[in-house]
């Protein structure tokens, strides 16, 4: 029992953590994606991203994802170590995606407690034909090597970036004064100040960080450095630096064949020998494309500062890169992963806190009159501002940036406009804009169905852009901002825009309109609004992404169902802009506490207009007892609420009570109430599910009495 | 480890204990004529009466909701339920908080009992007499005697889910069964 509990803490780290790689995997792809190939650092990150993937993969003994990580693992070990020109990048960002894909789809098998049997064998043939593209292309452009460069074949595997013709070669030697005390130090001072400027380096001995016997060495034979680099000896005389414990620096410049063979070139056949096996070595590691950093190399290096050693310790360099690059991971570890159920209590319980705050504070005790409450005021005030603080502390941790959701529709963008063969440019705008989690939850799929639509259906196609004299790029703008409480996220193309007739048109077949109603009655919202019922597409064919009609409609009901709304704008030829309204967030809101009969309401404060007494002959009484309002000269239909909900003893007369005018999507009406007790911090809490829904009531939440009162959601009400 | 092992087999025993000890046990209340009995394993804990807020447009057994220490959970009128005459409540009044697959429900009943024990040998199948027992066959599952009375034991997941059978419904099944 205990085992099997243990497998499962492991399996939902592992799912964690490599979900987190590859998302960031991701995000450095589609940056780098319109770039002419990637910077040394993605290669570096994606090389090692695999290698994780491969590593914890290998531990679960899920050996498709193991086979295809190593595969990819073996194309970035190549770019790397072999720098080849030419790379045909969006393959390659394509081949990325496809592994990464792949991976997250045996993830999600694995996350369903199914069995991942995906099959990479394809997907690996793909990638071991692209590598040999990659080798091949690689030979051809090395087209005057040195003959060394063919004897010495594996340098590409250490010299970091390829030799240019302005680099030159420096043997340095460093000595230092006999007394100096920890020389390895010294000596990797100089080695850290050349790396600045070295397009390659070599040093001697070794291991001057780890191990200490190296600074006796320093100290007897002296400190020797292989520079390539671009600048003049002057120059690197003075990035050295002589400093108090440094008695002498010699620089010599040299050839590339000698640089090549490391510090002892002119030494006995033997070293050549020993070259020779371990280059066979190396070759032999790269044909197995066997990516053990860094072990490969170091194995047949091991004993110790031998004379003929140095070509292969010549790997540091690549070390040292390593190690540069640990330092992002360290700003990453500030972060830390925390279950979200636990995020959840937490919350709960600062709701509760809240509520029973209020309990306190407004307690009938405390109304007895001739008290002195100064003491308890202050305290109170003090309680006060802390549980506020603490709120906004739980919030804020509960946001999180939509980046991640902007950058899954940057890859949809990627992927459908190269499979249509659309040039669009994706612009986002604001991705920082921090949302609760909740809520992006909800919003990823309804996001993801907008910017399929744009990219499908809103972009024109090349030709048809050039026919029509636009600039030959579409582009789609994704763009989120905070505005009034609520987070407005929009798409906006540059496509063609919404066809009016041809919406009216379908609307007309599918009976929609309302009849004698001519087509210039309805106004371009209206008809836009139409796009959003069920089975209603303007798209004659049906694509592999959209045109199937259901979509919108969808789109539409899950942003609803968080309390968002959709707005569409559109001109024809010029492109349409989507806007989504979403509140920021779920779980406590602004409301006003209503008392209709004996039952309490809340309406969340940003729902309400404006609220109005009235007198009797305002209202307009229809036959079918209908009513409607004239305020100011405008007619709202009016709502009674005790009457809709059929409560007992509620206010009759309107002129008793208290109308409120809501807007929900330019909808308005007047809701009745028989009086408001004022406005609170509500935690929304649901209906149990016991309950089957009721019209026009979104949740439920706790008093400061410790009573419940139900909140009325406006858009219910208004339909 | 083994410390670890042995406090954990005592837990599991003292849980099997637990679970010993309320089997066969069972909670029995009044509503109307009749003693019904509830397996105590599904009893959290019994409340007074407290205020409802009521829920517009629901079925007319459920009254609505009741802040149980920040909990919400929703209660059921007992009676209401079984389509007896609807009674009025006072403050002897007691509401019994159930948990059903993780779901609260109060239930509010006229009067609450006793805990009796009742041996599975002296549990009956309900007996299929009559057209008016039809409804209780839904949630009844069964008679238990005690002494010279028996209690009509109930099954809490269809006392709370299962849809209620209109007049109408009832008599096409009785139709049914007459075919």
């Amino acid at each position: 029992m205990a085992e099997e509990f243990s497998t499962e803490g492991m399996l939902d780290i592992y799912l964690f953590e490599n979900e987190q790689l590859l998302e960031q995997l991701q995000e450095m792809v589609l940056e780098q994606k319109d770039a002419e190939c990637f910077d040394e650092d993605s290669i570096n990150e994606i090389f090692r991203t695999m290698h994780t993937i491969k590593g914890s993969s290998g531990i679960m003994m899920f050996d498709n994802i193991t086979a295809i990580s190593h595969k990819l693992e073996d194309v970035f070990y190549y770019l790397r170590e072999s720098h080849p020109e030419h790379v045909p990048h969006v393959d390659l960002v394509e081949h990325v995606l496809t592994v990464e894909d792949f991976i997250s789809s045996e993830m999600e098998k694995i996350r369903g407690g199914d069995t991942p049997d995906g099959d990479p064998a394809e997907i690996i043939a793909d990638l071991d034909r692209f590598l040999e593209q990659l080798k091949s292309g690689g030979a051809d452009d090395d087209e005057t090597p040195p003959p060394e460069n063919v004897h010495v074949e594996p340098k590409q595997f250490y010299i970091a970036p390829v030799a240019t013709s302005a680099s030159r070669f420096y043997k340095i030697y460093i000595h230092f004064f006999p007394e100096t005390e920890m020389a390895n130090v010294h000596a990797y001072k100089a080695v850290y100040a050349l790396k600045e400027v070295a397009e390659d380096l070599l040093y001697s001995p070794e291991d001057i960080i780890s191990d200490a016997e190296s600074a006796a060495v320093i100290l007897k034979d002296g400190f020797r450095i292989l520079l390539q680099a671009q600048c003049s000896e002057e120059e690197v005389r003075k990035i050295i630096g002589v400093g108090y414990d440094i008695e002498k620096v010699d620089i010599f410049e040299c050839k590339a064949e000698e640089f090549l063979q490391g510090f002892d070139f002119g030494e006995s056949n033997d070293l050549q020998i020993d070259l020779e096996s371990s280059v066979e070595d190396i070759e032999a590691r790269i044909e197995d494309a066997s990516a053990e950093e860094g072990s490969a190399p170091a194995k047949p290096a091991k004993p110790a500062i031998a004379p003929g050693d140095f070509v292969i310790k010549s790997r540091e360099p690549g070390r040292q890169k390593k190690l540069a690059k640990d330092k992002p991971k360290g700003e990453k570890a500030s972060f830390i992963g925390v279950n979200v159920s636990k995020m959840d209590q937490l919350m709960e319980l600062i709701g509760e806190l809240v509520i029973s705050e209020s309990v306190v504070l407004q307690n009938p005790d405390l109304k007895v009159p001739g008290l002195n409450l100064d003491n308890f005021n202050k305290a109170a005030a003090q309680l006060a501002k802390i549980s506020t603080d603490l709120q906004n502390v739980i919030m804020s941790m509960r946001m999180v940036p939509l980046t991640n959701t902007f950058q899954k529709m940057n890859r949809i963008v990627f992927d459908v406009s190269r499979k249509l063969g659309k040039d669009i440019e994706f612009v986002m705008v604001g991705e920082q804009t921090e949302v609760d989690k909740n809520i992006i939850e909800h919003i990823s799929d309804p996001l993801m169905h907008l910017v399929r639509n744009a990219v499908d259906h809103g972009i024109e196609t090349n030709e048809e852009r050039m026919e029509s004299g636009k600039p030959d790029k579409g582009k789609i703008i994704l763009s989120a901002r905070t505005e009034a409480g609520k987070v407005w996220i929009s798409v906006e193309d540059n496509g063609k825009g919404l066809d009016r007739n041809k919406i009216l048109e379908k609307a007309r077949k599918q009976g929609l309109l309302e009849e004698g109603k001519p087509d210039s009655a309805y106004q371009d919202k209206e008809v836009y609004q139409f796009i959003t019922y069920p089975g209603f597409s303007t798209n004659e064919e049906i694509t592999e992404y959209s045109g199937r009609g259901v979509g919108m409609d969808v789109v539409v009901q899950n942003i609803q169902a968080i309390g968002g709304a959709l707005d569409i704008e559109s001109t024809p030829g010029f492109g349409s802009i989507m806007n989504l309204k979403i509140p920021l967030t779920l779980a406590i809101i602004d409301g006003i506490v209503m008392e209709t009969g004996n039952s309490s309401f809340v309406m969340e404060t940003g729902m309400i207009k404006e609220f109005v007494r009235v007198k009797e002959d305002m209202m307009i009484h229809e036959p079918d007892g209908q009513e409607y309002i004239m305020i100011r000269g405008e007619c709202y239909p009016v709502l009674r609420l005790g009457k809709w909900y059929g409560l007992e003893e509620y206010q009759e007369s309107v002129e008793d009570g208290v109308m409120l005018i809501l807007e929900v999507e330019d909808k308005r009406v007047c809701l009745l109430v028989d009086k408001l007790i004022g406005e609170q911090e509500i935690v929304v809490k649901p209906i149990p599910s016991y309950i089957k829904k009721v019209k026009g009531l979104s949740g439920c939440t706790q008093l400061g009495d410790g009573s419940i009162a139900l909140i009325l959601d406006a858009g219910g009400l208004i339909e | 480890m083994n410390e670890m092992s042995e406090l954990k087999r005592q837990e599991e025993q003292a849980a099997s204990n637990e679970h010993d000890t309320q089997k066969g046990k069972y909670m029995t209340f009044k509503s109307g004529n009749e003693y019904f009995g509830l397996e105590i394993q599904y009893v959290n804990e019994i409340i007074q009466f407290q205020a409802i807020t009521a829920i517009p447009e629901t079925e007319d057994y459920i009254k609505g909701l009741i802040n149980l220490r920040g909990k919400v959970i929703p209660v059921v009128d007992v009676r209401l339920r079984f389509k007896q005459e609807p009674f009025e409540y006072n403050d002897r009044t007691c509401i019994i908080v159930i948990n059903v697959k993780s779901m609260m429900v109060g239930l509010i009943v006229e009067k609450i009992a006793e805990v009796v024990e009742i041996k599975e040998e002296n549990i009956l199948p309900p007996p299929s007499i009559g057209r008016a027992d039809k409804s209780h066959h839904k949630y009844v599952y069964g008679i238990g005697k005690v002494g010279n009375t028996v209690k009509l034991l109930l099954d809490p997941d269809k006392l709370l889910n299962d849809d209620d059978l209109t007049v109408m419904e009832q008599a096409n099944d009785m139709v049914l069964e007459e075919e």
